[in-house]
């Protein structure tokens, strides 16, 4: 199995895999830390950790269905392109095998990307001189539900990536997760709840408050998101199982 | 000849269902758009203008861009397949020919997905009993819409005629409309192309070209993209050699 793993690594080596999505990353990082700049200029007081993870947690709703769909479209695209699934099958490796390989592949890349967006959250915070010391368990709390998210989506996108051939159905199921993500505040919880790419903003420990007429931003109670993370946690296992069964019984 | 290519081109998209795209698009934008001016018609009071920010928001800004990434990459796919570079490269037809009919091509489809994307918002606001008269400027939005979303297809089709791989000119496509947005916000909007269709569709300040000047400001920074981003893949076309 480490073998397969490392043999991903290996197709990789000139791709620039990494280098496409830390890019990507740093341009959600720059927009945002642009943006948390201004409003602390016109309002010092908006120098704090709770508004930063927000602004995170809603912009990540948009930004990792297309990272995650474009990035695994890639990994999954080259077998179609090179027409080796043939070829991969013959070696003396089961289907599920380069299933799991490719999947790993793809979670170590998008938890490379939460790790440098945690980092650089933390390293804005500090530069800036927030009054509050580094929120070190919100910010575990934080990574933990973009990740579990994010296995979940890695799962899905794999799963219709492989399956057809075609990559404008998975990327534009990526669009249209970003789009839900994006907008998984305004619709009602029970109905945002269905879809995973609305768990990047449930899974935040930070909300926003439209309650008064001033913002206020609300820090969840873990117990209330443990059920969330178990849904998200569960749903990541079921797709990853239904999506190596189903196709490593497929014909190739 | 050009008119041949984009029937040519017209038959390559036959039963690919890329049609279904530009239904669903239009149609999530609007539906959540109505129902985001639904939920917030307390603060929300300008009618057609209020529910035009928030539909156009979530078309125009992230969506339409990524969208149009899709479709020129999609246009592109079939030539980066079973060595159909070297064919389309040696049929007797010129480079201009191969980008402007697909180009034509992509542009047919915007013109389709922005007049229905203005038809689903005239039924939205009517649905949700909006009585006022339609704005005037509707026209001029979907119009200078329709003309932006152009040169960002051009620009991604230069970048998905350069890069075989699908999927990286749709991140590279959604990286840009981050930027475009940024480039807006500090005032350089005219500037970068995917801001152009913030500022032309009117997206968040929806009189933001109002003037004569600006009008034309608007249009002739377009012309120059377009012109500058065809200029360099057509050259690129003709200069470089493709591996197939």
């Amino acid at each position: 199995m480490m073998r397969a793993i490392s043999i991903e690594f290996f197709k990789f080596r000139h791709r620039h895999i990494y280098l496409m999505a830390t890019l990507f990353l740093l341009i959600e990082v720059i927009f945002l830390f642009m943006g948390m700049s201004r409003s602390i200029s016109m309002k010092p007081e908006n120098a704090n950790w709770e508004a930063l993870i927000v602004m995170f947690a809603s912009m990540n709703g948009l930004l990792f269905p297309i990272l995650i769909a474009v990035s695994v479209s890639r990994i999954c695209d080259m077998e179609h392109k090179g027409n080796t699934w043939k070829l991969l099958l013959t070696l003396s490796i089961k289907p599920g095998q380069v299933y799991a390989a490719k999947y790993i592949y793809a979670c170590i890349l998008i938890l490379w990307v939460c790790i440098v967006q945690v980092l650089s959250i933390a390293a804005f915070g500090i530069v800036k001189d927030f009054e509050d010391p580094l929120p070190t368990f919100l910010l575990i709390r934080y990574f933990f539900g973009i990740v579990f998210t994010s296995l979940a989506i890695v799962a899905l996108q794999q799963w219709v990536s492989l399956m057809k051939k075609n990559q404008v159905i998975a990327l534009t199921l990526g669009m249209i997760g970003g789009f839900i993500g994006m907008t998984a505040d305004l619709m009602p919880s029970g109905v945002s709840r269905i879809f995973i790419w609305s768990y990047y903003s449930g899974l935040s420990p930070v909300s926003l408050s439209y309650e008064s007429e001033e913002l206020d931003f609300i820090v969840r109670n873990l117990n209330a998101l443990l059920p969330l993370m178990l849904i998200v946690i569960i749903a990541a296992i079921s797709i990853y199982l239904a999506g190596s069964m189903h196709l490593s019984r497929k014909e190739v | 000849m050009l008119i041949r290519c984009v029937q040519a081109e017209f038959i390559k998209l036959r039963h690919t269902r890329i049609w279904l795209l530009l239904f669903i698009l239009p149609l999530v934008s609007v539906i959540i758009g109505c129902f985001n001016f639904y939920m917030n018609q307390g603060v929300l009071k300008k009618e057609w203008y209020s529910l035009w920010s928030q539909v156009s928001l979530f078309y125009g800004e992230f969506f339409f861009p990524i969208f149009i990434a899709i479709l020129c990459a999609f246009l592109w796919r079939l030539e980066h397949f079973n060595k159909n570079w070297n064919m389309i490269m040696t049929a007797p037809i010129s480079a201009n020919s191969i980008f402007f009919s697909k180009l034509i091509v992509v542009g047919s489809m915007l013109t389709f997905s922005q007049g229905f994307f203005g038809l689903l918002y005239f039924f939205g606001g009517k649905l949700l009993g909006l009585t006022s008269a339609l704005p005037v400027e509707l026209f001029g939005w979907l119009l200078r819409g329709w003309i932006a979303a152009l040169t960002i297809s051009t620009l991604q089709l230069a970048l998905s005629m350069r890069i075989k791989s699908f999927a990286v000119p749709i991140g590279i496509g959604f990286c840009a409309a981050i930027l475009g947005l940024g480039m807006y916000v500090i005032n350089l909007g005219l500037l970068f192309p995917h801001s152009l269709l913030t500022i032309g569709m009117g997206i968040l300040n929806q009189s933001s070209i109002s003037s004569l000047w600006n009008n034309l400001l608007y249009y002739i920074m377009n012309g120059v993209y377009i012109f500058v981003f065809s200029l360099v893949a057509i050259y690129r076309m003709k200069k470089s050699d493709v591996v197939a």
